[in-house]
C-alpha cells in the first residue's frame, strides 16, 4: 500500500479510520498541553512521567489480570502522578537538582516497570502478550473505544482550557503576581499538571513510553516559532500535532515493518526543523539574511562616512577624488561603490568619484547619530 | 555459583562502576538528563556501526556510537544557543528524534540485523557470557567483560590524571578558566567518556538502565556526603552493590537482570532518601520542626527585648498578636521558662539577664548572616538543642 | 498621625528555616512615597513578598487599612522584579498590562472593553501606548519595566509595592517612573519601593525604612536619612555626601 492508497482508504476502511482519528486527536491534545509544559520550562517532565507510567501498567495487569486498556491506563495515571509528586518531593526536600530528580525517577520507575514486564512474560498466562506495545506504542491496536476515550478527554481538556484561559496564561507568565491578585495558584497548577499527565498516559498505547515526550514538546516548540500570541501558539501546536499524527500513521501504514510511534515523532521533528529554519520572525534563515543585510548596510555606511571625511576637507563637497584612495579602506569594495552610485549618494566619472549633496547630508546625519549614541 | 553466574556479576559490577564515575560528575554539574539523551541517541550510531562491522562488540562500533553521542551533545547545545527554545526543550527534541531514526533503521533491516528493540532498552546481560573472546584459540573470557573492563580502565586513568581539573571545573567554572584549564575541554572530555561508557554498557544493560546506573548511585551518594572523593567512592559502592544484589533478585524472580538492578538502585535510593542522617527526608523534617521551635523562641525573645510596654508582653499577646497557634506558643513559652530566659509575673513576661544577653548575642550573629557563625552559637547555647 | 496604610506586626520570615527577617514592626502612613533600603540579603524583597502573602511568615501579622491582606487585596498593586519572569513569553505589551485587571475580574470572567480601556490608559501614562502590540521580548529593559508599572497602574489600587523598579533601566525611564510615582503620591496613594541607589533617596522619596534582617529605622527622609542609620544598616562606617 502506498500513501495515495492510504488516503483513498482512510474514509472507507474501519481500522485505518480509527487509527488515523486516534493519532490525530492524540497529536492535537498533546500539542495543546505541550505548549504549557514548554512555557513552564518543564519540557523533560513529560519524559519522566511517561517512563514513570510503565510500572503502573504492569501492576494494573498483575492485579486485574485483564488487558482492558482503560484499567491499564488508570494504573499508568496513578503511577505517573506518583512519579510527578516524588520528583517534586526530591527537589523541595533535598539538595538534588531538578535534572537529577527527573533522571532518577525516569530510569528507576522504568527499570522497575521492565522488571515487572519480564516477570509477567514468564508467567504461565496466555493473556499477557501485547503489554510491550506500551514501550513503543502500536497505533494498530487502537480500537473505537480508545478513540472515544481520547476524544472525551480532549473535549474536557478543551473546555477547561477555555474556561480557565485567563488564569492559565497569567500563571504561566508570572506566578507570584498571580498569587497577589488572589488566585489560588496551587489549584491552577494542579489542574495543568493533571491534564499533562492525562495526555501523556493517553498517548502511551499509540506512541509508547519512550517517545511520548516528543509528542508533547515538538508541536509546541514548532508552534512557538510562528507566533507571539499564546492563543495562536496553542492552536498551531494542536494543528501540528494532529498533522504529525495523521502523516505519521499514513507513512507507517504504507510501509512494512514500521511502527507508528517513531514515524510520528520523526514527522513532528521535521516540522520543528522546518519551523526553526523558515519561520519569518525567529527562523535561522531569515535571521541570517537580516544579519548579512545589516552587515552590508554597515559597510555601506562606513564607506560613505570615509568619503565624507575626505570630502569634508574640501570646500566644494562634490570635488572629484580618485578611486585609488578608497583602496586602503577596509569596507570598500566595487560592490559598495556601485550601491552608493545607485542610491545617488555618489557620482562616478572615469577613475574619479565625487559625493553628491544628498550623499553628503546622509553621511552627516549618520555621523551625528553615531556621536550622540556614543555619549 | 557457576562460572557464567560469576561472569555476569562481574560484568554487571564493572558496568556499574564505569557508569558511577562519569555519573557523579554529571549529577554535580546538573547535567543528569544529558545522559538520558546520550543513551537514547546513540542508537542510530550503533545500527550504522553494526552495518559496517557486523559485530556488536567491535571497537569501531563503539567509536561510531560514541561519536553519535558527542554529536547529540553538540546539537543540543547548538539549539540552545539559537535561543529559539528553552534549554530543556532542546534535549527533549533531539533524543526522541535520534532514537526514532535508530528504531526505524532496525525495523527496516530486521532480516539483516540481530538487534531487537527490547534488547536496546534492556540489554542481554544473561547472554553476555556466551559471546567469548578468543586470543589465538585460547578462551580468555566474555567479550563484554573485556570491553567494559578496558573502558573502566581508561575512565579511571583519566579520572586520576585530571581529578584536580575536573573538581575545580565542576565547582567553579570561572576559577577553572582562570587557572588555565579550558572548561570546554573538560566538558567535552566528560561527554566523550559518558558516551563511550554508555555504548560499552549499552549491550549489557540497555539504554535506560545506563541512565539509572549513571544517575542513581551518584544521587544516592550525594545525599550522604558532599565531599567529592567520598561521593565517588560511595557511588561506586552503591553501583556494585545493586549490580550483585540485582542479579540474585532477578535470578530468584526469573526476570530481567537489568530491570532488577534498577529496582535495587531504586530501593537503595528510597532508603537513603528517607533515612539519610542529615539530608534524608525524615531528618530534614525533624530538623525543620526543631528549627521552627528555635526560630519561634528567638522571635519571641527578640520581641520581648524590643518592647518595654506591658501590653506587648502579656502572655495572651503571643497568641493574639504574634499570630501563632496555641500549641506552638505554649511550647515556646515552656522552653524559654525551662532555660531561665524569662520570668512571668501576673501574666507579664520579662526577659531575665541571661535571656537578655542571649538575645543580644543572637541578633548580632544573625545580622552577620553567616551560617558558620550560627553553627558556633548552637554550641554556645545548649538551648538550641533543647 | 494620619491613616496607617500598612501595618506590620512582629513579622518573622525564614527561608528554609534560616531567618531573613526578624520581628519587624512597621507602620506605613497613607500617602507616603517610601524607599526600603539595605544591603544585599537584608530581606527587602522578602518583606514585600511577605506583606503581599507570596511568602508565608513564621510569625507576625500584616494588615492593610486594618484588615488582613486577603480582604484588601484589591487595594494593593505589585510590581515584581523585572528579572522574575520570562520575557520571551508569547504575549504582547497590552496583554501583560491587561493582567492587572484580572484581580478585580476574579475567576473565569474574561476582560472586556472596560478592562481594555483601563489597560490602554495605563499604557499611555507610562508613555508606551505606541508599543501596545509589541511582543514583550522586543522591548528594551526600560520599556519592560514600564510595562510592569503600567500593569500595576491598571490595578487601580491605593497602595503600590515595587521591587527595584529602577534596576537596569535607562535614565529616561528612571525619570519617567519617578514622575509617575510622585503623581501617585499626589493623588493620595501610598507607594513602597525597594531601592538600591542611596544617592537618589532624598531626591525621590519622602519616607524611608532601613532594613537589615531587622528594622533599623523608619520615618521621614529628612529626619532619619543620616550617616548614623546608614552605618547601622550597612555595617561599615558609611558616609554618603548628600545635599539636603
Amino acid at each position: 500500500m502506498d500513501i495515495q492508497e492510504y488516503f483513498s482508504l482512510v474514509f472507507s476502511d474501519y481500522t485505518l479510520r480509527t487509527i488515523t482519528l486516534g493519532t490525530a486527536i492524540l497529536g492535537a491534545v498533546t500539542g495543546m498541553l505541550g505548549s504549557f509544559a514548554v512555557l513552564r520550562k518543564q519540557s523533560l517532565l513529560g519524559d519522566a512521567i511517561s517512563h514513570a507510567a510503565l510500572p503502573g501498567i504492569a501492576i494494573a495487569f498483575l492485579i486485574t489480570g485483564a488487558k482492558d486498556s482503560n484499567i491499564l491506563l488508570l494504573g499508568a495515571l496513578v503511577s505517573g502522578l506518583i512519579g510527578t509528586f516524588w520528583i517534586r518531593g526530591i527537589i523541595t526536600k533535598t539538595h538534588l537538582k531538578s535534572d537529577t530528580a527527573l533522571g532518577l525517577i525516569l530510569s528507576l520507575f522504568f527499570g522497575f516497570g521492565m522488571l515487572l514486564l519480564t516477570f509477567i512474560q514468564k508467567q504461565p498466562n496466555a493473556n499477557q502478550a501485547g503489554l510491550d506495545k506500551y514501550l513503543f506504542g502500536q497505533a494498530a491496536t487502537l480500537v473505537e473505544s480508545d478513540v472515544w476515550l481520547m476524544a472525551g478527554v480532549t473535549v474536557v481538556c478543551l473546555f477547561v482550557l477555555l474556561l480557565f484561559w485567563k488564569e492559565f496564561k497569567i500563571l504561566l507568565f508570572d506566578a507570584d503576581y498571580t498569587k497577589t491578585l488572589g488566585f489560588n495558584t496551587k489549584f491552577i497548577d494542579v489542574l495543568i499538571t493533571t491534564f499533562i499527565v492525562l495526555a501523556i498516559v493517553l498517548g502511551l498505547q499509540t506512541v509508547g513510553v519512550v517517545l511520548m515526550s516528543a509528542m508533547l514538546l515538538a508541536p509546541a516548540a514548532a508552534a512557538r516559532q510562528w507566533t507571539n500570541s499564546l492563543g495562536i501558539m496553542v492552536f498551531l501546536a494542536a494543528i501540528f500535532g494532529a498533522f504529525s499524527g495523521v502523516l505519521g500513521t499514513a507513512i507507517s501504514a504504507s510501509q512494512n515493518n514500521l511502527s507508528t510511534g517513531p514515524i510520528i515523532v520523526l514527522v513532528a521533528a521535521t516540522v520543528v526543523v522546518f519551523s526553526f529554519v523558515f519561520s519569518p520572525s525567529r527562523g535561522l534563515l531569515f535571521k541570517q539574511i537580516r544579519f548579512i543585510k545589516n552587515r552590508r548596510d554597515l559597510e555601506l555606511h562606513k564607506t560613505l562616512a570615509f568619503m565624507y571625511h575626505i570630502a569634508e576637507t574640501h570646500e566644494d563637497i562634490s570635488h572629484p577624488h580618485t578611486i585609488k584612495i578608497l583602496n586602503n579602506f577596509q569596507g570598500y569594495t566595487r560592490g559598495t561603490l556601485q550601491k552608493l552610485v545607485k542610491k545617488n549618494y555618489v557620482t562616478l566619472d572615469g577613475n574619479m568619484w565625487s559625493l553628491t549633496e544628498e550623499g553628503f547630508n546622509t553621511a552627516e546625519n549618520l555621523y551625528n547619530q553615531q556621536s550622540t549614541s556614543n555619549e | 555459583m557457576n562460572s557464567a553466574q560469576i561472569e555476569i556479576q562481574l560484568i554487571a559490577s564493572l558496568v556499574a562502576i564505569a557508569c558511577a564515575i562519569p555519573g557523579t560528575f554529571l549529577v554535580l554539574r546538573k547535567m543528569a538528563m544529558i545522559s538520558d539523551a546520550i543513551s537514547h541517541s546513540i542508537l542510530p550510531g550503533i545500527v550504522i556501526g553494526f552495518f559496517i562491522t557486523q559485530d556488536l562488540n567491535s571497537p569501531l562500533l563503539i567509536v561510531l556510537a560514541a561519536l553519535t553521542g558527542i554529536i547529540t551533545v553538540v546539537l543540543v547545545e547548538y539549539i540552545q544557543k539559537t535561543g529559539l527554545v528553552k534549554e530543556d526543550t532542546a534535549i527533549g527534541l533531539v533524543f526522541p528524534a535520534m532514537f526514532s531514526i535508530g528504531v526505524i533503521m532496525i525495523a527496516k533491516n530486521a532480516n539483516d540485523i540481530h538487534l531487537d528493540v527490547d534488547a536496546v532498552l534492556l540489554g542481554e546481560l544473561a547472554f553476555a557470557p556466551f559471546d567469548r573472546l578468543e586470543i589465538s584459540g585460547v578462551d580468555v573470557g566474555p567479550k563484554s567483560l573485556w570491553i567494559i573492563g578496558s573502558i573502566l580502565l581508561v575512565t579511571i586513568t583519566l579520572l586520576l590524571a585530571f581529578f584536580k581539573e575536573l573538581k575545580v571545573s565542576t565547582f567553579d567554572k570561572g576559577l577553572a578558566a582562570s587557572l588555565g584549564f579550558s572548561p570546554a575541554i573538560i566538558h567535552y572530555g566528560l561527554m566523550s567518556v559518558s558516551s563511550v561508557t554508555t555504548v560499552g554498557a549499552f549491550d549489557a544493560v540497555g539504554a535506560i538502565l545506563v541512565v539509572a546506573l549513571m544517575i542513581a548511585p551518584a544521587a544516592t551518594a550525594y545525599l550522604l556526603t558532599t565531599d567529592l572523593k567520598k561521593m565517588l567512592g560511595l557511588a561506586i559502592g552503591f553501583g556494585a552493590l545493586s549490580a550483585i544484589s540485582g542479579y540474585w533478585f532477578a535470578h530468584w524472580l526469573d526476570a530481567s537482570i537489568a530491570g532488577s538492578i534498577t529496582t535495587m538502585l531504586g530501593l537503595l535510593f528510597l532508603i537513603v532518601y528517607l533515612f539519610a542522617p542529615s539530608k534524608g527526608v525524615i531528618a530534614v523534617m525533624y530538623r525543620e520542626k526543631q528549627q521552627r521551635t528555635e526560630v519561634s523562641l528567638l522571635t519571641f525573645l527578640l520581641h520581648l527585648k524590643n518592647h518595654t510596654e506591658k501590653r506587648e508582653r502579656h502572655v495572651n499577646h503571643l497568641q493574639e498578636h504574634i499570630n501563632w497557634q496555641k500549641v506552638r506558643a505554649k511550647t515556646v513559652l515552656d522552653l524559654a521558662l525551662k532555660n531561665n530566659m524569662i520570668t512571668i509575673s501576673n501574666d507579664i513576661v520579662s526577659l531575665t539577664k541571661k535571656g537578655n544577653t542571649f538575645t543580644s548575642k543572637a541578633i548580632d550573629y544573625i545580622i552577620t548572616n553567616e551560617d558558620t557563625q550560627i553553627e558556633d552559637m548552637k554550641e554556645d547555647f545548649f538551648l538550641f538543642r533543647g | 498621625m494620619d491613616n496607617i496604610a500598612v501595618k506590620v506586626d512582629d513579622l518573622t520570615v525564614a527561608y528554609n528555616y534560616k531567618p531573613v527577617l526578624w520581628d519587624i514592626d512597621l507602620e506605613i502612613p497613607e500617602g507616603v512615597l517610601m524607599a526600603i533600603v539595605g544591603p544585599n540579603g537584608a530581606g527587602k524583597s522578602t518583606l514585600i513578598k511577605a506583606i503581599l502573602g507570596i511568602l508565608k511568615p513564621i510569625a507576625g501579622s500584616v494588615t492593610i487599612y486594618g484588615n488582613p491582606y486577603d480582604k484588601q487585596r484589591k487595594l494593593v498593586a505589585y510590581v515584581p522584579q523585572k528579572g522574575s519572569v520570562d520575557w520571551d513569553f508569547p504575549t504582547t505589551a497590552l496583554d501583560v498590562v491587561m493582567m492587572g485587571t484580572y484581580g478585580s475580574l476574579g475567576w473565569i470572567k474574561r476582560p472586556k472593553q472596560k478592562e481594555k480601556k483601563a489597560a490602554l490608559e495605563a499604557l499611555e501614562k507610562v508613555g508606551m501606548l505606541a508599543f501596545k502590540n509589541r511582543q514583550i521580548s522586543q522591548l528594551s529593559g526600560g520599556q519592560q519595566q514600564r510595562i510592569f508599572l503600567a500593569r500595576a497602574l491598571a490595578q487601580n489600587a491605593s497602595i503600590y509595592f515595587m521591587d527595584e523598579p529602577f534596576q537596569g533601566v535607562d535614565a529616561t525611564t528612571e525619570i519617567a517612573i519617578i514622575n509617575i510615582l510622585k503623581e501617585l503620591r499626589k493623588a493620595g496613594k501610598t507607594v513602597i519601593v525597594v531601592h538600591h541607589d542611596l544617592q537618589t533617596v532624598p531626591e525621590y522619596f519622602d519616607w524611608v525604612t532601613f532594613l537589615n534582617v531587622k528594622k533599623i529605622a523608619t520615618g521621614p527622609v529628612k529626619d532619619i536619612f543620616n550617616d548614623n542609620n546608614l552605618t547601622k544598616t550597612y555595617g561599615i562606617n558609611y558616609k554618603v555626601s548628600i545635599q539636603k
